[in-house]
This record gives C-alpha cells, structure tokens and sequence, in this order.
C-alpha cells in the first residue's frame, strides 16, 4: 500500500488537469468575453428586445414544463411502482421510450401526427392548434422530461420509500388520498424538488424542440436564438450577444442546480419487484388501459406519423398504401446522410471510450479531494449544452475550429459525469468485504481484482460506455454549434433538412436515425429488462 | 344475534394467488375474540401473505375474509385496509422517516377524525403504557431497532382494532428484547379484550405466547391447537419437527391398546411402561412412534452409544444411536456422559400420529 499514494496521486492530478483544460477553461473564456467590455454591455445585450424576449420565453415555458413534466413522471411512477398493472413491463418500457428519440425529432414527430396537414388532419380533420408555437414546445418537452422525472421519482420510491411505509399508512386508517399526501410525497419530496430541477434545466437546455416548432411562429429561446446569432448571422453584435446569453444561460442552471450533485439523485433507479398492494386494488385494467393510451399517443403515434410521411409519395397524399415507396428512403440515404453517420459514429464510439477511461482515472484519483472533482464534473453535465459549445469554441475554436476534434470536446465535457457518476458509484457499492474474502480464499491482489472486482463492474462499465453512446449517437445542440463544412453529425444533417422543409425526406432520415439509436439501444433495454427479479417466491413470504 | 358470539376473525376457503402461482391454499381460519393465535411456519410457507390478506394489502383469489362480522373480502368484494377493523405491527417496523414517535402514534388517530392536541394526548397516554414516553420526540432513525418496534406497537394499539397482526414483530430483535416485548403485547392484548394474530417462524416464541397455534406447510393450514397439543400430538413428523426437537423409535405393542394412554410396550427388545399417546386404532404389534427430547430419560435398560454431546447451560442435549432408531434426548444439568460412552435409555412417553411414519430414522 506504501506505492498507492503516488498512484493516487498522479491520478488525481491528470483528472485535475482534464476538468481545468476541458471544462474550467472553456468557462473561463466563456465568461471573460462576455465581461469583456464591461458590465454595462452585458446589461445592455440582455435587456436588448430580442436577448429579452428569448430569456423570458426560456424562463416561462421551461418552469411550466418542469411542473408539468414532474407531475405525469410522478403519476406515473406511483401507478407503474405501487400498483400491479397488468403489463408493468411494458407500461415502463413505454414510458422510457421517449428517452430513445432524440427530443428535434419527437417534435417533428408530433408536427407531422398533430399539426397542419399532420395525421390526424388528414385522417380526422382535426390538429392540435398552436402546434408551432409555444403550446407545441411545452407539450413536446412535456413528453420528451417526463422519462427523466418518471426514473427519479421512481428510483425514489424504491428506494426511500418502502410499501410498506403506506401499508402502514393504510392499516392506521388512512385512504389512498391520505396516504400519498401524508407519508408518500413528503418521503419523495427532495426527489420531487431535484426533478423538478432537472426538468427545468432540461427545458431551457433544449434546442431541437424550440428550432423544430418555435422559429417557424417566430418564437425565440436563448438556445435557438444562440444558434441564430451564432451559426447563422456574422454580425459581430450578433457575436457578442451570443457569448452573453451563453453565460446567461449557465447563471441561470447554476443557479437553479444549486448543488449540481442533484442532477444525479435518480440515478440507477432500483425498482420494486412487486406490486406492493399500498396502490390501486381495483379498476387497475383500466387505469393500465389508459397509461398504454397515453403512451401511444404521446410517443408511438408520432413515431408512426414519422414512418407514414417516409412512406408516402409527397406530403398532402394520404397515407394509405397506393401512395406508399420507398424512394424517400433512398434519396435520404445520401452522401450527406451516411458522411453524418459516420461523423456521429466515430464521434459517439470516441465519446463514450474517452469518458470511460476519464472516469476511471476519476476512481483512482477518489478519496480526500475528490468531493471537489467529482462537483467539477459534474458541473460540466449541469452546463446546457449550447452554453458548452459557445465556451469550447471560444477556448480551442483558435486551433480545432471545424474539426471532429472540438466537437469531441465538448461531448467530453458534457457526458463525463454520466461515467464518472456510473463507475465511482459501483466501485463504492463493491463491499470490501468481497475482495478480502478472494484474498483470504488465497487470491493474489492482480487475481482477486480479476475475479471479484472486474466481473462486479462490467455491468456497470458497459452500461456507461453504451449510455454515452446512445446520448452522444444523436446529440444536436452542441454539433449544430460547433460542426463547420464536411463533419456535420447526422442529427445536425436531419435538421438541416428539416429546416430546408422537405417533410417527407426529413421523415426519411428522422426514421433511419431513430433506427439506428434504437439498435444501439437495444443492449441497454435488454440490461434493463434483465433486471426484473423473477423470484416471486422471495416477495411474497417474510 | 344469537348462538356463538362472532370470531373476531374468520376466513374461510381463502386461496390466494400471485398470477398462476398459488401461495396459500383453502385456508379456514377462525380467531375468536380475546385469542391469540400464532401462525407458525417455515420461511416462504405464506404467513405474510395471510397477513396481507386480513390486512387488506392483497386480494383473495377466492373464499372469503371477515373480521368483528363484517365481510372485508371475498365475493368480489375488497374493503380497503383503512375500512378494516385490523391493526399492523411490521416486520421492518415501516415507520414514517419524517415522523417522530408521538406523531406516528398519533397517525391513526387523528385519522379518525381526532384534532391535533387530543390526538397527542391520547398516543402520550399510549407511549407511557410502553414506557417510552422519553422517547416521544425522537424521529426512527434516533431509536435503536426495540424502540422502533415498540413505537411501532403502540401505532397499531392507538387503531384500536378488533384484531392486531404481528407480521414476525420480534424477528430483528435480540433474545433479551424479545422476550420483554413478547410480554407487553400478551399484556396489552389481555386489557383490550381484542384478539391477534402472530406470525412467526420461532418455535419457542409461537408455544410461548399464543393460546393457540397454527401450523402452516406451503400455504396450507396443516394442523391447529393448543401450543400443548401441536407439541405432543403432531399429526406428522413434519409438524412434530416444527414444533421441536422429534426422533422416531421403533416399538413393539405389547397387549392391544384403544388409543390407551399408558401401556407395555417393548423397545430395542428391553420392556417399559409408557404413556402411549396414538390419534389410531393400536394392534399389537411393532410400529414407529415420534418421541420428543424431554420424554425420553437417561438411565434404564434400552441401550444406546452416546454421538454427540452438546451442552446448553441449564440443560444438556444428547444424540444416541439406538437399536430402534436414532433419538435426541434432552437431561438437566451439565453433562453427564461423553461422546462414544454406551448408556441405558428409558422412555416415558411416545406419540403415534394418524398415518404410519416412515422409516427415517434421522433425527434433527
């Protein structure tokens, strides 16, 4: 043991300098040109007319969509968690379902189910009206949150609050009502209030969804005004005004994450084996019937209205079969297509290998002064990601400017937490226990690690790396920013697209690369289907 | 309302089933009031489950489920657990995190409609009767594991309820505690005249405090009585085993008995006179018989080589391997023979359960 403390050392150091080089000088540089000429212009950038209006609009339906996007999560989970709904599995699966796609194409998704000349325009003549606008932005991003508050709010259950908890509640005479409001939800308040956090910090974060349905109405938010200001417009004030709501932007999350370690509460939500008999009795095939309806409409639907304009002919063709080919398919399936998928590949597979190895320099470097790295990280997860792409632009976009590299970058700074978080964690449940029992058992150090410690992180080891990989694969917010000619990534191309306003093709491509995220998905569902015990027995008796 | 007073708890051809899993089978139960009845059983045997049902935490498959007169399921009915007249102490006691002693035990009160300040004044009453008054501001991670379960046990005393389930309350709790806490539920059950029912897998614990005792295998009701009939008329070597240390002898009947309750018989060939106890028609003739530890003796004229000792402090447990079969006695005292020493053996009384036993001649 006298060898590990360099060890520890040299780790910690290396892990120090990455957070400064990848995550501390991109906000230094952010910050310092955005305070560059003083206070007063930051001031004056921000009360501008159009850096005011897309604060205001970031603000207001970013805390509805918390609110809301909490309150279905939390529903959710109470019924999917302490009520033995027929087809739990599925419900659940359904309800993560929305994690898969990426948040631009859910929303082109329900334009295309919902909106003018959409599905169910031309089937029922009826749209959802203010689908472009911000109706359509909240309810998409209610949709596209839900999954991440469902998992913390669930997790939560799980773990803080036994049924056994509101059994109690109920043997002491109290209703279902009672219970909830008396002992469930005041157990599952942090959880409620880091959700809520999250969700909002998701909302203003989010890019795709206010591009896809705000800028044609004209509806501005910081983020797709940043990409305006930005990728589109070379006006230096357009330049300096970008830098100033990108810091903006990072004040803002800061100040609502507070402690940036609550974005991480709901991570690896354990889940109840069983229904506990603490939650619905009865009507629970309705009530199953109606989540499955919910989730059909909300996420099956517009993927289904996706497939049907990739499908059909031209747009304003009914979507029956005598209008059905597959040429859009083959005209998506252009250079251009398979040149982003390749960029988002390599990007995606560099990505998650990068963060793993940083996140097991992270373990070694663990112990005393890893409270402080270990909140760096983190604080690069908590950063929205066009705030990110404008800092590591500003910082390397001298020298890597329109390569794969400064992209790289920044989704190494973005998703580091996520392995960092996922391998610390499961090195600090591995019971010392377990390695001391091999050494005992007459294990060297090298073959102990071998056997116990490395088949006990595997799981976890994979489940990161394939994490980053589905995040990074159809990432969008930081490579619209960041990309220059020829490395555009494939959500950066679909987007494009889209804005060209082909619906058909963009439906095309929107298809292929939900395909393609959800075959790279497919090990992490089967992970998580696999983790539902099967022992009943177990449950059931004391 | 005439004829036998109503049970405080009766289910009668209660199934239940965890989709095709069937965890407790046709199970009739019946709790008069002032009764306490142990439900004893291995783990996995379903005593949780039937605690659940009473308690309304789980549907019945099928049968159905009263307690104090009312029908609460069954029928295609399922009375909410807060509409049953059923207080709960828990295993893992399932106290609230964020409640301090005198607000939990105040819960069920105020639930019934009772402002705040009675509703504190009664569950200061209750935590006095468990002389954990000083305890009353404590939140459950401020109290050791027999304070939680105490706290616990006064929740379910302020339901006032026709009948209390104790789900294995004990279970965590060390030897010392358990005995304390076991008598301040018999007292507090025989002031409020309510019966209970008490899960348990502790044999000891099960004789001890029930006034009758059910046992369970797998679901099913196997046999219920007074602690002292399931100890000395197990209908089986399974439920003899159940309820304590059983080995099987062979014996031979000497002169026909008629379920005789002493007579001649003949073991390993040595002649004795013993309180044959039998639930069959006895022929002459050789059969096996369950005896328990403390019904067998050391001295006498059956012989016996001496396995294993195993001293217990107030007495001393013996394996002998015998001509008739391989028996467990039990003596007072420290030791009195070793391991490998032949002794003589005599025994004073044998039980013969309904179906012939079969030949396994293992003690446990």
């Amino acid at each position: 043991m006298v060898e590990a403390l360099p060890v520890r050392r040299v780790a910690w150091l290396t892990a120090a300098g990455l957070v400064a080089a990848i995550i501390g000088w991109p906000m230094i540089r952010l910050f310092g040109v955005a305070f560059e000429r003083g206070i007063g212009t930051v001031l004056e950038t921000l009360t501008g007319p159009q850096a005011t209006a897309a604060i205001w609009n970031s603000l207001w339906t970013g805390a509805i969509v918390a609110v809301l996007a909490v309150a279905s999560g939390t529903g959710a989970a109470l019924l999917t968690e302490r009520s033995a709904l027929p087809g739990r599995r599925w419900l659940r699966a359904g309800l993560l379902l929305p994690l898969l796609v990426p948040p631009f194409v859910t929303a082109f998704g329900w334009a295309r189910a919902f909106g003018p000349r959409g599905l169910t325009d031309q089937v029922l003549g009826v749209a959802l009206p203010g689908m472009y606008g911000p109706l359509g932005i909240v309810v998409v991003l209610v949709v596209a949150a839900t999954p991440i508050s469902y998992l913390i709010v669930a997790g939560a259950l799980a773990s803080r609050v036994e049924p056994d908890l509101e059994r109690a509640a109920r043997a002491s005479g109290a209703t279902w009502p009672e219970a909830l409001w008396t002992i469930t939800l005041p157990l599952l308040r942090p959880a409620l209030l880091s959700a809520l956090v999250v969700a909002f910090v998701f909302a203003i974060n989010a890019f795709g969804v206010p591009a896809v349905l705000g800028t044609p109405a004209g509806f501005a938010t910081i983020t797709t005004r940043l990409y305006q200001d930005l990728a589109l417009s070379a006006d230096p004030t357009a330049f300096v005004r970008a830098t100033t709501m990108a810091a903006t932007l990072v004040v803002v999350a800061l100040v609502v994450v507070g402690s940036a370690d609550a974005l991480f509460v709901g991570r690896g939500a354990a889940r109840t084996a069983l229904p506990s008999g603490s939650g619905l009795t009865r009507g629970r095939r309705a009530v199953a019937a109606g989540l499955g309806a919910v989730i059909v409409l909300t996420t099956l639907l517009p993927l289904v209205a996706l497939v049907l304009s990739a499908l059909t002919r031209a747009t304003g063709l009914d979507p029956v079969p005598a209008n059905w080919t597959l040429d859009n398919f083959a005209s998506a399936l252009d250079s251009r297509f398979l040149g982003g998928l390749a960029h988002s590949l390599v990007l995606a597979v560099a990505a998650a290998t990068v963060v793993l190895v940083l996140g097991a320099i992270g373990v070694a470097a663990r112990h005393g002064r890893s409270r402080a790295l270990g909140t760096a990280i983190t604080l690069g997860f908590a950063v929205p990601g066009s705030a990110l792409a404008v800092a590591v632009l500003l910082a390397y976009g001298g020298w890597l400017r329109d390569t794969l590299a400064i992209i790289l970058v920044a989704y190494v700074a973005k998703f580091w937490a996520l392995g960092h978080r996922q391998l610390a964690g499961s090195v600090e449940r591995l019971p010392g226990d377990q390695v001391r029992a091999a050494r005992a058992s007459g294990a060297g150090a090298v073959d102990a690690f071998r056997s116990v410690v490395v088949p006990t992180l595997r799981p976890s080891v994979i489940a990161a790396w394939l994490v980053v990989f589905v995040f990074a694969l159809h990432e969008l917010t930081m490579s619209s920013l960041l990309y220059g000619p020829g490395n555009a990534t494939l959500a950066v191309i679909v987007l494009n697209v889209q804005q060209l306003g082909d619906p058909t093709i963009t439906a095309a491509m929107a298809v292929l690369l939900v395909g393609v995220v959800a075959i790279a998905a497919v090990p992490l569902a089967i992970a998580g289907f696999g983790r539902e015990p099967a022992n009943l027995r177990e449950r059931v008796s004391p | 309302m005439t004829g036998a007073p109503v049970p405080a708890v009766s289910c009668r051809g209660v199934t239940i089933a965890y989709g095709a899993t069937v965890v407790v089978s046709d199970l009739d139960l019946v709790v008069p009031r002032g009764e306490m009845l142990a439900l004893l059983g291995p783990s996995g045997c379903g005593k949780t489950t039937i605690l659940s049902a009473l308690a309304g935490f789980l549907p019945i498959s099928s049968g159905e489920i009263h307690v104090g007169g009312r029908a609460v399921a069954g029928a295609g009915r399922h009375l909410a657990p807060e509409r049953r007249d059923v207080g709960v102490v828990f295993q893992g006691y399932a106290l609230w995190p964020h409640l301090d002693a005198l607000d939990t035990v105040a819960y069920p009160i105020r639930r019934r409609g009772v402002g705040v300040p009675e509703a504190r004044n009664r569950a200061t009453a209750i935590l006095e009767r468990l002389g954990i008054a000083q305890l009353a501001h404590r939140r459950p991670a401020e109290l050791s594991g027999g304070e939680q379960q105490r706290v616990g046990l006064g929740r379910a005393l302020a339901r006032e309820a026709s009948v209390y389930l104790f789900d294995e309350p004990t279970a965590h709790l060390d030897a010392t505690l358990r005995d304390r806490l076991q008598l301040e539920i018999a007292d507090h059950r025989l002031r409020s005249g309510a019966a209970a029912i008490y899960a348990t897998h502790d044999t000891a614990e099960a004789l001890a405090i029930a006034d009758r005792v059910a046992l369970l295998r797998a679901g099913r009701l196997i046999q219920e009585g007074s602690p002292t009939t399931v100890y000395e008329r197990p209908i089986d070597l399974w439920a003899a085993r159940l309820t304590g240390l059983a080995s099987i002898v062979d014996i031979r009947i000497l002169g026909a008995g008629t379920g005789a309750d002493a007579g001649r018989i003949e073991v390993a060939g040595s002649s004795q006179t013993a309180v044959v106890a039998t639930a069959r028609q006895l022929p002459a003739g050789d059969v096996r018989a369950i005896v328990r530890p403390d019904w067998i003796r050391l001295g006498g004229t059956i012989p016996g080589r001496i396995e294993t000792v195993a001293f217990r402090g107030a007495y001393t447990d013996y394996r002998l391997a015998t001509p008739a079969g391989t028996i467990d006695l039990r003596a007072g005292g420290p030791p009195k023979a070793e391991a490998g020493e032949t002794v003589g053996w005599s025994v004073d009384r044998l039980w013969i359960p309904a179906e012939p036993l079969e030949a396994a001649n293992r003690a446990i």
